[in-house]
């Protein structure tokens, strides 16, 4: 199957990026070094194509209502003009994924992931009411994300100083060169940056303009491995990883993405788990943890307490702002206190860990 | 006056009569990018021609690490582990891994010269 391409595609190939397939998307996953766009993103600005996520706007009378239902964070609390971190769940209260909803007033924009675009679009449709519309705009909607340190310097000289002053969480729609885009400032690194939404048509111009005002601050052109480690430094859950339809959002330690005193799918079943406490309630439960030894986790490592095996790796990876290994799991809940020693076996080593916060990087987003 | 020999596996060996020192090639450092991780062979063991001596890991993919002759371990570069951006920077020369002493010398004569490893690093970029 030929793989999906962004408008960027070539500005990627010019930019001499190594490509790969990820789920069925032809992307960057490096330019020059992974390790140094990382650390860019900490200390001065790296710049991301991330158009292969999904954009699924929700329109209509019951709108609201619908979403309310079949998400777990509460979408009432939003204002026009803020996103909120949400989960779509099945009625088991399995995570189908994750999602950024924006509040535009007259309708709500969903942002998901690329590999559960078509599922999720499928699964709101089945779900439905007549008073609800659907509309997957992904195909026509491209998407930059500015991150680091001095992302506000530079949409400030691309764009203009409202638009640099936008609160964390919130967005504005805005008319760039007479095109209409909207500016968030939001991002998956847990630095200050911005993630701005356009049509395809008007993703170059975009792009060369935030690259030629961004030259003066270090700006770096990042992939998706970068993307990876910034996200795991932050201790942000990725679907397929730390979230899919078989975990709950109390295991997977997002409860505050969980507003048990509204009405939503599966809220019984979290609801009695919820009872009968956080901890208590749950069998396994999320951490993140940093390895004591050298050694690189990876995605279904066995994660061991003394010699018993009790639970195994979701994401790992070589922090390069802490030079030392990180990751995120599930383990049995009694184990899942900081500071518990663990172990993790990659190929014939045990290697010696211990659980840690999920926030690695103390986050630098505005408040 | 040492020969620098190949494997088609990309790792080198630089022979000095009855000993080698053994490395990746530049060429495969780059294919990995940013390695972050090397596991050794222990100093006084025994590998074998062929055969995995230790593993390498990017931040990408593992990879494993075939040795291009064998023979007992006399040496490591202990600094490597802690260090293996080593490998990026300079990969016949910091990024060295370890000494060999050979059990075989005419083991050397399945390796590959240096225009032979060229010509299939041509062949594989393409």
């Amino acid at each position: 199957m030929e793989l999906k391409t962004t408008p960027l595609y070539q500005k990627h190939i010019d930019s001499k990026a190594r490509i790969v397939d990820f789920t069925g998307w032809a992307l960057p996953v490096e330019y020059a070094s992974v390790l140094k766009e990382t650390r860019a993103v900490r200390t001065s600005c790296g710049l991301f194509d991330v158009s292969h996520m999904g954009e699924i706007r929700i329109k209509g009378k019951g709108a609201l209502a619908f979403l309310q239902y079949l998400t777990s964070n509460d979408i009432s609390r939003t204002t026009p003009g803020q996103l909120q971190y949400n989960l779509f769940l099945n009625e088991n209260a399995g995570i189908i994924d994750d999602l950024m909803v924006y509040n535009c007033a007259d309708s709500f924009l969903c942002v998901v992931n690329a590999s559960n675009c078509a599922k999720v679009y499928q699964w709101l449709v089945k779900n439905k009411s007549n008073d609800v519309q659907i509309v997957d705009e992904s195909e026509t909607t491209a998407l930059l994300s500015l991150q680091g340190p001095f992302a506000s310097c530079i949409i400030e000289k691309v764009f203009a100083k409202s638009a640099a002053n936008i609160g964390y969480m919130h967005f504005i729609e805005y008319s760039f060169l007479g095109k209409k885009i909207i500016i968030s400032r939001s991002g998956y690194t847990g630095e200050d940056g911005f993630e701005i939404y356009c049509n395809n048509q008007d993703a170059v111009s975009l792009w060369d303009s935030m690259v030629a005002e961004g030259r003066q601050y270090g700006l770096m052109l990042c992939g998706l491995g970068a993307r990876d480690i910034l996200r795991i430094e932050a201790g942000y859950p990725l679907y397929g990883h730390e979230i899919n339809e078989d975990t709950n959002p109390l295991e997977a330690s997002l409860e505050w993405a969980v507003k048990l005193k509204k009405e939503f799918i599966s809220k019984e079943k979290l609801c009695r788990m919820a009872e009968a406490g956080l901890r208590a309630g749950l069998r396994r439960k999320r951490i993140g943890f940093v390895l004591l030894d050298r050694a690189l986790p990876r995605q279904g490592y066995p994660i061991y307490r003394n010699s018993t095996a009790i639970g195994e790796v979701t994401s790992g990876a070589y922090s390069p702002n802490l030079n030392v290994f990180i990751g995120m799991g599930y383990v049995e809940k009694d184990y899942s206190s900081l500071g518990t020693p663990i172990a993790i076996k990659i190929r014939d080593t045990v290697y010696n860990a211990k659980v840690s916060s999920f926030t690695f990087i103390k986050s630098h987003t505005k408040k | 006056m040492s020969v620098l020999k190949f494997t088609k596996t990309h790792e080198w060996a630089k022979i000095d009569a009855q000993t080698a020192v053994v490395g990746i090639t530049d060429y495969a450092q780059k294919s990995l990018g940013d390695i972050v991780f090397v596991e050794l062979p222990k100093a006084g063991s025994v590998i074998l021609q062929g055969k995995r001596f230790g593993t390498i890991e990017s931040t990408k993919a593992a990879s494993e690490l075939y040795a291009p002759l064998g023979g007992e371990v006399i040496e490591i570069n202990k600094e490597l582990v802690n260090n293996p951006q080593w490998i990026n920077e300079s990969a016949f020369e910091k990024g060295w891994m370890f000494k060999v002493k050979l059990a075989d010398v005419s083991q050397i004569n399945s390796l590959l010269d240096e225009n032979a490893y060229e010509e299939l690093v041509a062949k594989e970029a393409h």
